[in-house]
């Protein structure tokens, strides 16, 4: 019935525990070295990691419901208090983060691309312009963050930004501000590090025109940050 | 004995069981080999063996609790260390056991035999799974070592915010334990969609299997929240946050909204492995098809979705609107009819079958009986007039435990005994295993139907002190307390006895046309020598209007 | 099995890139333009119209990014069906604690939404003001 004898090497490791070269073509699904014992073709496999993958994200945008639920609740109770703080965050920094996340979603989508087309050495030049969109993307934050505290606009018990003194709910924007854009910010230094392992993976020549499942896996890990940003951008710096 | 019984109904001729010798618990040897493995029957045993460990804590908590309340006025500790076990008490029950339990240890085992698979999907995040939920776990217990928490278990802020207790390590650890719970729910709906052997369709699987798949459909989506509640109330106990705080124009009722909206379902993660659990035990001790195959399936899957439009009756007292209050109860009411779809339908497995009395039968009925009690306890709960007089009572208590202890707790024991000679390939013995259960489903009715009384009658839960008017209650329901204790402890007792010493089960101890017993007892390494045919539907036991025979034992 | 190979059969797991490159510098492109967009009108003052045309454009935004980047588009159901459901639960959530937020008694709300206001003085502590804020 089933090829379960499959002499695969690579027993119980779940597709991305490769072992450097390139798989065999897809007509030889026993020998391809991708293929844990306990599936019976890659295809199967693959569209399982992707299953996988997908529903973590689920989980992802259930954790930061959470966190958009608070600001709407509080966004509803102290309305004109959220729109003018709204408005002493910087616009500019704040679009050019939104421009820089979804360039580097464009690069990480075309270095999978490339990859599918054997450009491995143009894929690693995407990656790595990914990482470094990163990278910017939390130099920025962090000035934005030194100038908070400058100004004392922080959350809770902290809060002692002048401008803003004697608003309703004033430090509950800021409580907001800095816990959504700080869970944020966590998940961009992870998605650094699952590009940048990716990025290794692929300079060692582990991925192919055959397998780039992780390319693509580690992709979509990185527009699920890229999506957070995109809500929230307008949520937090425009309305 | 059970051997003998089984085999009389049998319908081959007998032959004297197997075992089988060369399996999983020898074929590689070494704690590195266990510690290292991916293999899911090994990962199950060792889940087993934590959330009994996990169990027993609780059971201590439980007791110290029950035995503090054996008198109105200060028995033997403190009222903070009181507020310490109740909220310890729950916190490990819930965390460490009850949410863990049937998925990690049953799911895990016996998951991928009834799906014909050789392990689940990603073996490697069943492991890490275990792992996190040990790091998880650790991180509680050194909580509760260095002061614990005396929020209760359902920490609200602002108390939990501000209490000098040092909750932040038991929040820690139940961020922590989430994760194992997301890990574990992923990799099983992972496996059922795309591990499943020629032949098992989605409606040829076991009930079980979409017990499990509700179950984890349920932990994939609502776990992440209480993960951003406990970091969110962590965080504002430790540096000040004040999202929660009401001096600070926060929502302390905010908080409750997103504690619930995870913990409501979280009690459908408990029950809906226990309810998969009964349906393949009644169909084996009936020795008929199940009743509405189809019916239970759907409405496990109803119960998951439902489910989660149901939290706000946990706040009906809390601050939130009347509006909000009255459609949350509507929606309550309407889970329970799922659950009285799979009761009726489990009642009609029973009819006219040939009913095996075992030790796992016991639990079944047990459960049956409980889930009823509970479940309509908890319909009338559900219904804001009168949780206004019930809420925070013992009316609640008594009504939750029902549903956790007698029906999760007793599909606990059920499935332990059940699969207990397909995970060791031995039998317990069925005596000492009639007593213990006698023991517990009278111990469990003397410990909570007192409750019931008690919070109908008033008394607040948490108290540390009562009116002296409740005493000769709270007695009896600590007096339960004890035989409810000594019945585990006869089941340990006998379970260890039976690993060490037990007679060999054979592959199908119980003839059950379970997909899980068509391999060896214990299964090999590989699970199958060759991948069984899967012809037949699960839970059948006669063709549609074969005569039923009637088997004297 | 892989209820899903009958679909890779059909129409190829879309993840060999059956399209070009191009596709994604045009969707990034759409993407740019949105984001300029919404920077515009967002701190233009129009009223109450501010958060749906906001959250319009973010979610097109979204869109874009979910069916192109992230290849929804050619992917098979089930993996649709994860995502929407996940998106219809935080709906869920939203919905169930506006129900309560929206229709509570305003004495049951947070105290500075219903006209006594926390005076929130420049150290972060707070009394209650007199009620004309």
């Amino acid at each position: 019935m089933s090829s379960s004898s499959a002499g695969a090497a690579a027993a119980g490791k779940p597709p991305g525990g490769g072992h450097g070269g390139h798989g065999d073509s897809d007509e030889r699904h026993s020998h391809n070295p991708h293929l844990a014992h306990h599936f019976d073709d890659i295809e199967t496999q693959n569209h399982a990691s992707r299953l996988g993958m997908w529903l973590f994200l689920g989980t992802e945008v259930l954790l930061f419901a959470g966190l958009f639920l608070g600001y709407s609740v509080y966004r509803h109770l102290y309305h004109e208090t959220f729109r003018f703080a709204s408005h002493t965050l910087n616009l500019t920094l704040g679009t050019i983060n939104t421009v820089v996340l979804i360039s580097s979603s464009l690069t990480v989508a075309l270095a999978h691309h490339a990859v599918t087309k054997g450009k491995n050495r143009l894929a690693l030049g995407l990656l790595g312009f990914t990482i470094l969109c990163a990278l910017a993307f939390l130099v920025i934050k962090g000035f934005e963050y030194n100038h908070k505290f400058e100004e004392g606009a922080l959350p809770g018990k902290w809060f002692h930004f002048e401008e803003m003194a004697g608003m309703p709910g004033a430090n509950m924007f800021f409580t907001v501000y800095f816990l959504a854009t700080g869970l944020h910010a966590f998940h961009v230094i992870v998605g650094m590090a699952i590009l940048i392992w990716v990025a290794k993976r692929l300079a060692r020549g582990d991925f192919s025109t055959d397998y780039n499942l992780p390319v693509e896996l580690g992709g979509l890990y990185w527009h699920l940050v890229d999506l957070v940003w995109i809500f929230l951008f307008p949520l937090l710096y425009l309305i | 004995m059970s051997q003998s019984a089984s085999s009389a109904l049998a319908e081959v001729p007998y032959r004297a069981p197997v075992y089988q010798e060369i399996n999983y618990l020898n074929a590689d040897s070494g704690v590195m080999s266990w510690l290292k493995t991916l293999d899911h029957k090994r990962i199950g045993i060792m889940y087993l063996g934590s959330v009994l460990v996990a169990f027993l804590l609780g059971g201590i908590f439980a007791m110290i609790v029950r035995f503090e309340l054996s008198t109105p006025e200060p028995t033997f500790i403190g009222a903070n260390a009181y507020n310490r076990m109740f909220t310890l008490h729950g916190m490990v029950m819930i965390f460490l056991f009850m949410i863990p339990a049937i998925p990690g240890v049953f799911g895990n085992f016996v998951l991928p035999l009834m799906l014909g698979a050789k392990d689940v999907a990603f073996p490697r995040l069943n492991l890490l799974s275990l792992y996190v939920y040990w790091t998880g776990a650790a991180i509680v217990l050194f909580g509760v070592i260095t002061g614990g928490a005396d929020s209760g278990w359902t920490f609200y802020a602002p108390y939990s915010t501000t209490t000098p207790m040092t909750l932040f390590p038991v929040l820690l650890g139940v961020f922590i334990l989430g994760f194992s719970s997301i890990l574990t729910g992923l990799n099983f709906i992972v496996t059922i969609h795309t591990l499943r052997a020629p032949g098992i369709t989605w409606m040829k699987m076991p009930l079980f299997v979409w017990a499990l798949y509700a179950t984890s459909i349920i932990q994939v989506l609502a776990t992440p929240v209480i993960g951003l509640t406990t970091l969110l109330v962590g965080i504002e106990k430790v540096a000040g946050f004040g999202l929660f705080d009401p001096g600070r124009g926060g929502d302390p009722v905010l908080m409750q909204h997103m504690f619930w909206f995870y913990s409501h379902p979280a009690v459908y993660i408990m029950v809906l492995p226990a309810m998969g659990v009964i349906s393949e035990a009644i169909a084996t001790f009936a020795r008929k098809n199940l009743f509405g195959y189809k019916m239970i399936a759907y409405s496990s899957l109803g119960i998951a979705f439902v489910g989660f439009f149901a939290w706000g009756h946990h706040m009906f007292v809390s601050g939130q609107s009347a509006f909000d209050g009255g459609a949350f109860a509507v929606v309550s009411m309407l889970v329970g009819v799922f659950t009285a779809i799979k009761v009726f339908n489990w009642v009609g497995t029973l009819y006219r079958g040939s009913i095996q009395v075992t030790t796992p039968f016991v639990y079944v009925c047990g459960f049956l009986f409980f889930v009823v009690f509970g479940g309509m306890t908890g319909i009338a709960v559900a219904t804001v007039s009168l949780d206004v007089h019930w809420h925070d009572t013992y009316f609640v208590v008594a009504h939750f435990h029902f549903i956790m202890v007698g029906a999760v707790i007793m599909a606990f024991l059920a499935a332990l005994h059940y699969w207990f000679p397909k995970m060791f390939g031995k039998t317990y013995h069925e005596g000492w295993g009639m007593v213990a259960a006698s023991f517990i489903v009278l111990g469990f009715n003397a410990t909570f139907i007192p409750q019931f009384l008690l919070g109908n009658a008033g008394m607040p839960r948490r108290y540390y002190m009562y009116p002296e008017r409740f005493t000769a209650l709270n007695v009896a329901s600590t007096a339960g307390s004890t035989l409810l204790a000594f019945g585990f402890i006869i089941i340990l007792i006998y379970l260890v006895y039976a690993l060490v010493n037990g007679d060999v089960a054979g592959d199908n101890p119980w003839d059950s046309k379970g997909y899980e017993w068509m391999t060896s007892s214990p299964p090999i390494k590989e699970n199958f020598e060759e991948i069984p045919n899967y012809e037949q539907e699960p839970h059948t036991y006669r063709e549609p209007g074969e005569e039923v025979e009637h088997v004297v034992i | 099995m892989a209820e899903n190979k009958k679909h890779i059969e059909e129409h190829g797991d879309g993840h060999e890139g059956g399209h070009g490159a191009g596709r994604y510098i045009l969707i990034w492109a759409a993407l740019l333009v949105f984001t300029i967009t919404t920077v515009v009108t967002g701190r233009m003052d129009l009223g109450s119209a501010n958060l749906p045309l906001a959250m319009v454009i973010a979610t097109i935004k979204a869109t874009l990014v979910v069916l192109f980047f992230m290849h929804m588009w050619e992917a098979e159901g089930i993996l649709k069906l994860v995502f929407s459901v996940s998106l219809v639960f935080v709906a869920v959530l939203l919905l169930g604690v506006f129900g309560d937020i929206l229709t509570r008694s305003t004495a049951a709300l947070p105290s500075a939404a219903n006209g006594t206001a926390i005076y929130m003085g420049a150290d972060g502590t707070g009394h209650p003001s007199s009620p004309e804020h």
